[in-house]
């Protein structure tokens, strides 16, 4: 899984900058050098990594790192390669991607020597609930494109969905001479002008998680939300053929969220067996929880609970627990995944959550808005639809049993056990 | 008035600080200009806002820029007028704290009143009559039934933000009147000595919208305006000589003959008016109003912040709308300075709340220097 979860980075762009020695050593020993190992890869990438960190100022964190670097990789280098070679059976043809990935690009050239960047690019996230955990993955997103990159990015909007102090915070940006800005549209009109002011000083701007076709932005990159919805549709007229159908929403009308439920009840107007009722049960995920939980016990007959945003799906998770809703028969799914989603997916407690791949909405954006600017415009900018994966109880396991920045579980490299 | 802060007044004697002794001695014309600036009651928020201002400038040469002033006016604008009103009020010794939800209802009334096929300026009006309902409400509710006005308003903080979404469905809707349209010019651009014309698209907006918020500096010019208005009416008038007395003392004004139910009410009438057209004007300036309630609270504590800030008083009697419109500007340079360095969302409440501490601290020290020379 790991290496098709690498082999679909654009890994030839530059080597990674950060993680252990372990990992580094992998990526340094290449096909050719199955003999004893030598050390001039290891004193190769040192340089390289310390030719990067001399670009950032120095501070005591900074030193300490390239100092246990060093310890690191030139005492235990030798010992690890060894190992990691006999593992591999010396076989060349076994190698990851991503070490081949590395040997062609022979003594890795890092982004700024291959793009030639006119400077440190800047790019501002302009985003709706910026201490919302769902958005932890898309800045660990947007941070490991920008130290791929050697750019650097700030996270910033409104914590409650205030559009205008988020039309602030563009604004900001653009005085502040970003070079690039990605904004979550969830206003289909009220960041058409800071849009159009934007592009016209030359600040390409792309908008990710929520979208608006109004607005003038280069492209989108996030889930499809209304083809996402009316998909979910037909997963609920397939698991409730007939009946009652709860559809849970958190703030009606917020534009990253009303074109799912949208798309559902267009699916599901066409089966005229399937009753479909719109709750609306608010922001805050407690408030959300108990919202289901006294629709549940209003409404026994109600066959299956579905909802467009994480709190609510959450919510009808948790609430089908509580009231042992599964020995009835009562079907349930919904949005992305809590830990608490997962897991209870995982116990059958719901049939299906959907992911967008949060992690790519900041690492995408990041990687287009600088495309942008090295080529002058000319590349970088596409539409990316950032997915519609069903997960049901099996598929979801790895979710479960693993720890990692692409699902914001863990803020080190790498996919971990989850212990 | 100022003789009822026992509690300011009493660290000020307590440690005799080395600087005490020597006010007089040097300079003494600087010495005495310097004095006298302190003397305002806004001359500690003044030296601290310059100072947050200079240090951005030094750290930020993009932000002594014009194109900065312009994004730093919403940042300031709108909270001062919502801080004027506080002041209004808290110098009578109360305080409203439904000002967040009457800035979220308002547009929706207006919005409400414009679907029913009124013209804008109607609505404005009425949609401005209904959060003078709601400060009469406020009002009696605290004067007349006699419920303290933090109860009476955190009710009213509510009730509202709930009406509010029962009326919009909980749907944003466009603001009307705030239409952006655009259009192509011609325009004319020489280059390298030879004159191109090129079409390039120009965005207009509508004469009410840029009256009312959408304009570069009608949020600007209305703060000015308003805060000009009551502190007049603070200084000049026997309205504003009656809330102080009412916020002084209220059993002494209503002593002495002062209809304190009628100040107190007008005063609640006049914050709620403001709130609400700072509700249309950001409305506006967005183009679209979402019913946020979640967003409501937050607006109001940063009003009445600028408001304590700037110097007036949470236990009444004291207080100016200069001063609350100081406190707004320092508040707004923070935001902009900090968000234009470049601070992520985790940490700017982080050093926001730190800044603002230690800009009281200067606040409080410089307020205590000039207690000190004699003149406070």
């Amino acid at each position: 899984l790991r290496c098709v979860r690498i082999a679909r980075l654009p890994a030839p762009v530059s080597p990674p900058r950060e993680g252990d020695a372990t990992r580094r050593e992998q990526e340094v020993s290449d096909d050719e050098s199955v003999q004893p190992p030598n050390m001039d890869p290891v004193h190769d990438a040192l340089e390289r990594l310390e030719w990067q960190d001399a670009r950032e100022e120095e501070t005591p964190h900074s030193r300490l790192r390239a100092l246990t670097r060093r310890t690191a990789l030139t005492g235990g280098a030798a010992g690890i390669a060894t190992a990691i070679l006999t593992a591999c059976g010396g076989g060349g043809d076994k190698t990851t991607s991503s070490s081949k990935a590395q040997t062609t690009s022979s003594g890795g050239t890092p982004a700024t020597g291959i793009f030639k960047p006119a400077k440190k690019y800047k790019f501002v996230f302009v985003n709706h609930v910026t201490t919302n955990p769902f958005f932890v993955p898309t800045r660990y997103g947007a941070e490991d494109a920008c130290k791929l990159l050697g750019c650097s990015y700030q996270w910033t909007g409104s914590e409650n969905s205030n559009v205008n102090e988020m039309v602030n915070a563009f604004n900001t940006a653009i005085t502040g001479g970003a070079d690039g800005i990605a904004i979550a549209l969830v206003d289909a009109k009220a960041f058409n002008g800071p849009t159009d002011a934007a592009l016209k000083a030359k600040i390409p701007v792309v908008s990710y998680n929520a979208d608006s076709t109004e607005n003038a932005r280069l492209a989108y990159i996030g889930q499809d939300l209304f083809v996402s919805g009316a998909e979910m549709g037909k997963h609920i007229a397939e698991l409730v053929p007939s009946g009652d159908v709860a559809l849970f929403i958190a703030t009606p009308g917020q534009a990253n969220i009303q074109p799912r439920i949208d798309g559902a009840k267009d699916t599901l107007k066409s089966k005229s067996a399937i009753k479909t009722h719109v709750i609306t049960t608010g922001a805050a995920l407690p408030a959300e929880l108990s919202v289901i939980d006294s629709y549940a016990t209003g409404h026994p007959e109600t066959k299956g609970y579905f909802a467009v945003d994480a709190g609510s799906t959450q919510g009808l998770a948790q609430t089908i627990q509580k009231h042992n809703l599964r020995n009835k028969g009562v079907k349930g799914g919904g949005y992305d995944l809590t830990p608490t989603t997962q897991k209870l997916l995982a116990d059958d407690q719901i049939d299906f959550t959907i992911d967008q791949q949060p992690y790519l909405q900041g690492f995408l954006p990041v990687l287009q808005l600088y495309m942008n600017k090295v080529s002058e415009g000319l590349s970088g900018i596409a539409d990316v639809n950032t997915g519609l994966l069903f997960l049901d109880k099996t598929t979801v396991a790895p979710y479960n049993d693993t720890k990692s920045r692409y699902e914001g579980t863990s803020s080190s490299a790498g996919v971990a056990k989850a212990g | 008035m100022s003789d009822t802060r026992t509690g300011d007044d009493a660290p000020a004697t307590a440690p005799p600080a080395p600087s005490s002794s020597e006010p007089r001695a040097p300079r003494p014309g600087a010495r005495e200009l310097a004095l006298r600036f302190l003397t305002l009651r806004e001359g500690s928020i003044v030296v601290v806002t310059l100072l947050a201002i200079v240090y951005f400038a030094v750290q930020n040469d993009r932000f002594f820029t014009h194109a900065n002033f312009i994004t730093l006016l919403p940042y300031f604008a709108p909270f001062a007028i919502l801080a004027a009103g506080e002041v209004l009020l808290m110098v009578a010794g109360e305080i409203d704290l439904s000002i967040g939800s009457v800035s979220i209802f308002a547009p929706f009334m207006f919005y409400e009143f414009n679907q029913s096929g009124l013209p804008l300026m109607a609505c404005l009006v009425l949609a401005l009559a209904c959060c003078v309902v709601v400060g009469i409400i406020n009002g009696v509710l605290t004067e007349v039934v006699g419920v303290s006005s933090f109860i009476t308003t955190l009710g009213m903080l509510l009730a509202l933000g709930g009406l509010t979404l029962i009326i919009s469905h909980a749907q944003p809707v466009a603001m009307p009147g705030a239409e952006v349209t655009s259009h192509t010019v011609n325009v004319t651009h020489v280059v390298n000595g030879v004159k191109v014309v090129l079409p390039e698209k120009v965005n207009e907006t509508g004469t009410f919208a840029k009256i009312f918020g959408a304009g570069t500096y009608s949020e600007l010019i209305w703060a000015l305006v308003i805060i000009a208005g009551v502190q007049i009416l603070l200084n000049r008038t026997r309205w504003g000589v009656y809330t102080i007395a009412v916020g002084g003392n209220k059993h002494g004004a209503a002593e002495a003959g002062i209809n304190v139910r009628l100040t107190v009410i007008r005063n609640f009438i006049v914050c709620s008016v403001f709130a609400g057209l700072v509700g249309i004007m950001e409305a506006t300036r967005a183009t679209s109003v979402t019913p946020d309630t979640a967003g409501a609270s937050e607006t109001m504590f940063r009003a009445v912040s600028a408001a304590v800030i700037g110097g007036t008083l949470l236990l009444g009697g004291e207080g100016t709308a200069i001063g609350a419109l100081l406190g707004a500007l320092f508040l707004g340079v923070l935001r902009d300075g900090l968000t234009l360095e470049g601070v992520n969302a985790d940490y700017l409440d982080f050093i926001l709340g730190l800044a603002i501490l230690f800009a009281m601290v200067i606040n409080v020290y410089v307020g205590r220097v000039r207690k000190r020379s004699g003149v406070g």
